[in-house]
């Protein structure tokens, strides 16, 4: 999987699940915190894109403390699905 | 007549997983026994939870008269059982004279829906599909239960979430205290349905288990179904006819956390603040409290946040307090909730017989509070709280003392007059603040140039107002401008705002998708925007609005029914200042399907929009110095006949500055006022400029408030008629200043 790809992929469905109408997917840092602050998501905000991330890239997120590893960037989410997704 | 009164208690009525009958589910509960059992209602497979305190053997056919057993909802049949069995245990005749009912509830006829919606492209549907969705609109119960047990005077349905069986007796003990009522059967009910079963499931908020409040090990809630009325009465009237008294309902209290659609606010600070006001209503101190029913859902969050909240309003008391949930025994009832659990709350006064908190084995020692040991426990409660709180922050708390206590305080006699200070619209001719209004009651010239209607999603701020759909959009724009267009602060403000159906095209999108991907794919962060209250919870999330915070659904009233709400909150001391009206944004499920089920046959095209007021006490506004368009002189609302609810309104008095508006053009209104002393006043229909929709009583009253500012019309009769539901606003303009 093209990594630079699956980053645009990702940010994509970050603005298009959580509704960030003000943003585009290019003002997402592929290293910046994507909850608490940084973008200032929420834990609902987490289950719809672990929700998204699976029907899309067939990968399940754990729930809890490893969940939140995984979201904490755009970068790390990529290297989990990367890492896990079904080829 | 005593000016100084009390509301009693004198009927409970309870139908739960537990129980038929409200003594027998308070005996299972006191027993220990569990009502959890798998669902068989519905498939649950691939769900993190397989069970629910489910009503067996319940059918809705059986409870329904023969000519409607295929149309009522469960939640129809569980409300009818228990508040006839609330107004059986207080002794009072069906149909007494003086009787108004309150229904909170929050899925309705969704159970009896969700196969039709969830196959259903808002197109034609067959007969069948349809007799399925004549129970959908959540005011149904209330027909239900008046057909019954009634004709009721007036009734009101109301959905703040998960405190809206409290709120509904809220309003009914603002009824008897302002004596528009002689008997109020106030409660909730809620059928369990795939909706809200896969959407707290795709939250992760449901245990796997049966849910364990204040455990330490507690990992969700678990869903119930089941209905619970309280039949309340001023205590003269309980004493007049020798009615037994089983509870004083002596305190409440009402207020939004604005904070978070689905998280409580985790200080507990505006909680601990409703508590707190529910005992000083009730004239009692933490010192007086020897019980709580708690709101408990064994979420992590909720009771965490609940014990802090206790903390901070009983001080030191806390731990001397008895606390416990119902929760653990007959499951999260959702709207339903408040109203089993405040009868529960009075049947634990009544017997002196605290109920332990089933499920409860390793308390969760931080939350630090005195649970009832799980054999229960036997002492004289002399006072008790019974709380509530919902998704979109509205909390409900209510003070129940025994029926020995001595009188502390007794709802108030002098109630203020209630005055317009600001008013908003949104429709064909786009966003109206003011006395730009005055405008609806022109109708529209042939020649007329289209106006370009915005998109109200566009006029907020993007960050806040994430996942708004057109309702919330809609309601959110119409009180942030009320609001400005009175220049008052949003703090301590409340929002009541009407719907007719809630959100039908958002709920049907949300089935769909659990009907063909699967549970695990619902959506999370679609499912808190469903409930009917989510519009309003949004709304004072976004414009911080802490007052009392609810939805209505009234039908084509629903604006109506929500000022009637609104005066209630104002006119009982539970708030200074409340936004009221209503939203209907286009919708094509309400438009092709539910809408014409209810709407007159000679009804013009359907339109879009919505109406705000901001009704003030006149006290208030006089001392915030508020710009007044209009004062309330008469408000009607009822439910028996359009000709008795005329027969209040005082005559016009002749000057051809006079003026009637009608909401809609309902023929049997029309008739009925041409017969009237108002026939002869110059008249106008709002819906010949707006379209046909379920909120035009809000445009209709902004208008009207618009038409008497400056005082251009010296007064209007605002008129509002669906279906055996009877406004009557008569706007005057304010007094003129006392120059003193």
């Amino acid at each position: 999987m093209d990594l630079s790809e699956l980053k645009q992929g990702i940010k994509q469905l970050i603005v298009d699940e959580l509704d960030l109408r003000d943003r585009s997917p290019e003002d997402i840092d592929d290293a910046a915190p994507l909850f608490g602050e940084g973008l200032g998501l929420d834990s609902l905000d987490a289950l719809q894109l672990a929700m998204a991330v699976e029907e899309r890239y067939a990968v399940k997120i754990p729930e809890g403390e490893e969940a939140k590893a995984i979201f904490a960037s755009v970068n790390a989410l990529a290297a989990y699905i990367d890492a896990h997704a079904l080829r | 007549m005593s000016g100084r009164e009390r509301i009693a208690v004198t009927g409970v009525g309870i139908v739960s997983a537990l129980g038929p009958d409200a003594a027998g589910t308070f005996r299972q509960i006191c027993s220990g026994a569990r009502g959890f059992s798998p669902v068989t209602l519905f498939d649950v497979t691939g769900q993190r939870s397989r069970i629910a305190a489910q009503v067996s053997g319940l059918s809705a056919r059986d409870v329904a008269p023969a000519a409607e057993a295929d149309v009522w909802s469960r939640s129809d049949a569980l409300g009818v059982l228990a508040a006839a069995e609330a107004l059986a245990h207080a002794g009072v005749a069906t149909g007494a004279d003086g009787l108004a009912l309150s229904v909170g509830g929050t899925t309705g006829g969704m159970y009896e829906a969700e196969g039709v919606l969830a196959k259903m492209d808002g197109e034609a549907a067959s007969d069948a599909s349809v007799r399925r969705l004549l129970s959908y609109p959540l005011s149904t119960t209330a027909e239900r239960i008046s057909a019954r047990l009634g004709p009721v005077r007036r009734a009101i349905t109301l959905c703040s979430a998960c405190s809206s069986g409290a709120l509904a007796i809220v309003q009914g003990a603002a009824w008897l205290a302002s004596r528009r009522a002689e008997y109020v059967l106030a409660g909730g009910t809620d059928g369990l349905c795939q909706l809200t079963y896969t959407g707290f499931n795709s939250l992760g908020a449901m245990d796997p288990q049966a849910c364990r409040p204040f455990d330490g090990r507690r990992a969700g809630l678990s869903l119930g179904e089941g209905a619970g009325f309280l039949l309340l009465e001023l205590e003269s009237g309980a004493r007049a006819r020798g009615a037994r008294v089983l509870a004083w309902l002596t305190g409440w209290s009402v207020q939004a956390e604005a904070h978070h659609i689905t998280h409580p606010e985790p200080s507990g600070a505006v909680a601990a603040c409703v508590i707190e006001r529910a005992l000083a209503r009730a004239g009692r101190s933490p010192a007086d409290v020897d019980y709580v029913n708690a709101h408990g859902t064994g979420t992590v969050h909720n009771d965490a946040m609940e014990a802090r909240a206790l903390q901070r309003a009983l001080g030191p008391e806390i731990g001397r307090v008895f606390v416990s949930s119902s929760k653990g025994s007959i499951g999260h009832t959702l709207g339903a909730a408040g109203g089993i659990e405040a009868a529960l709350t009075v049947l634990t006064l009544d017997a002196g017989r605290l109920p332990a908190t089933g499920g409860l084995e390793v308390p969760d020692e931080t939350l630090a509070l005195r649970h009832v040991p799980a054999a229960g426990h036997e002492m004289s409660v002399r006072c008790a709280l019974s709380n509530s709180f919902g998704f979109g922050g509205t909390g409900a708390v209510l003070v129940f003392e025994h029926r020995s206590a001595e009188r502390q305080s007794a709802v108030a006699t002098r109630q203020p007059e209630v005055v317009i200070t600001g008013v908003s619209s949104f429709g064909p001719d786009g966003a109206l603040v003011g006395v730009a209004n005055a405008e609806y009651a022109r109708p529209l010239g042939a020649d007329a140039e289209p106006v370009v209607v915005p998109d109200p999603l566009a006029l907020l701020e993007p960050a806040k107002s994430r996942r708004f759909d057109a309702s919330s959009a809609l309601v959110t724009l119409g009180a942030e401008q009320a609001l400005a267009d009175g220049a008052a602060p949003a703090a301590e403000t409340g929002l009541v705002c009407g719907t007719a159906y809630g959100n039908v095209q958002r709920s049907v999108a949300f089935l769909r998708r659990v009907s063909e991907r699967g549970p695990r794919l619902a959506s999370p962060a679609d499912f808190p925007h469903l409930v009917p209250s989510a519009p309003s919870g949004n709304a004072s999330i976004y414009l911080g609005l802490t007052g009392p915070v609810t939805s209505v659904s009234d039908l084509g009233t629903s604006a109506e029914a929500a000022v009637e709400l609104g005066i209630s909150f104002i006119r009982s001391g539970l708030a200074e200042r409340v936004i009221a009206g209503a939203a209907e944004p286009a919708d094509p499920f309400i438009a092709r399907v539910l809408s014409p089920l209810h709407v007159h046959k000679n009804a013009p095209a359907r339109g879009q929009g919505a109406g705000w007021v901001l009704l003030e006490s006149a006290p208030a506004a006089a001392h915030r110095g508020a710009r007044v368009y209009a004062r309330i002189a008469t408000w009607i609302a009822e439910w028996s006949t359009p000709q008795a609810a005329l027969r209040a309104l005082p005559a016009p008095q002749g000057s051809d500055t006079e003026r009637v508006l009608c909401a809609n053009v309902d023929p049997e209104l029309i008739a009925v006022l041409d017969e009237s002393s108002w026939g002869r006043v110059a008249r106008s229909e709002i819906a010949a400029r707006a379209g046909e929709h379920e909120a035009l009583g809000g445009v209709a009253l902004a208008c009207g408030a618009a038409l008497v500012s400056n005082a251009r019309s010296s007064a209007v009769l605002v008129c509002g008629l669906s279906r055996g539901r009877h406004y009557f606003a008569l706007l005057v303009p304010p007094a003129v200043p006392d120059s003193r």
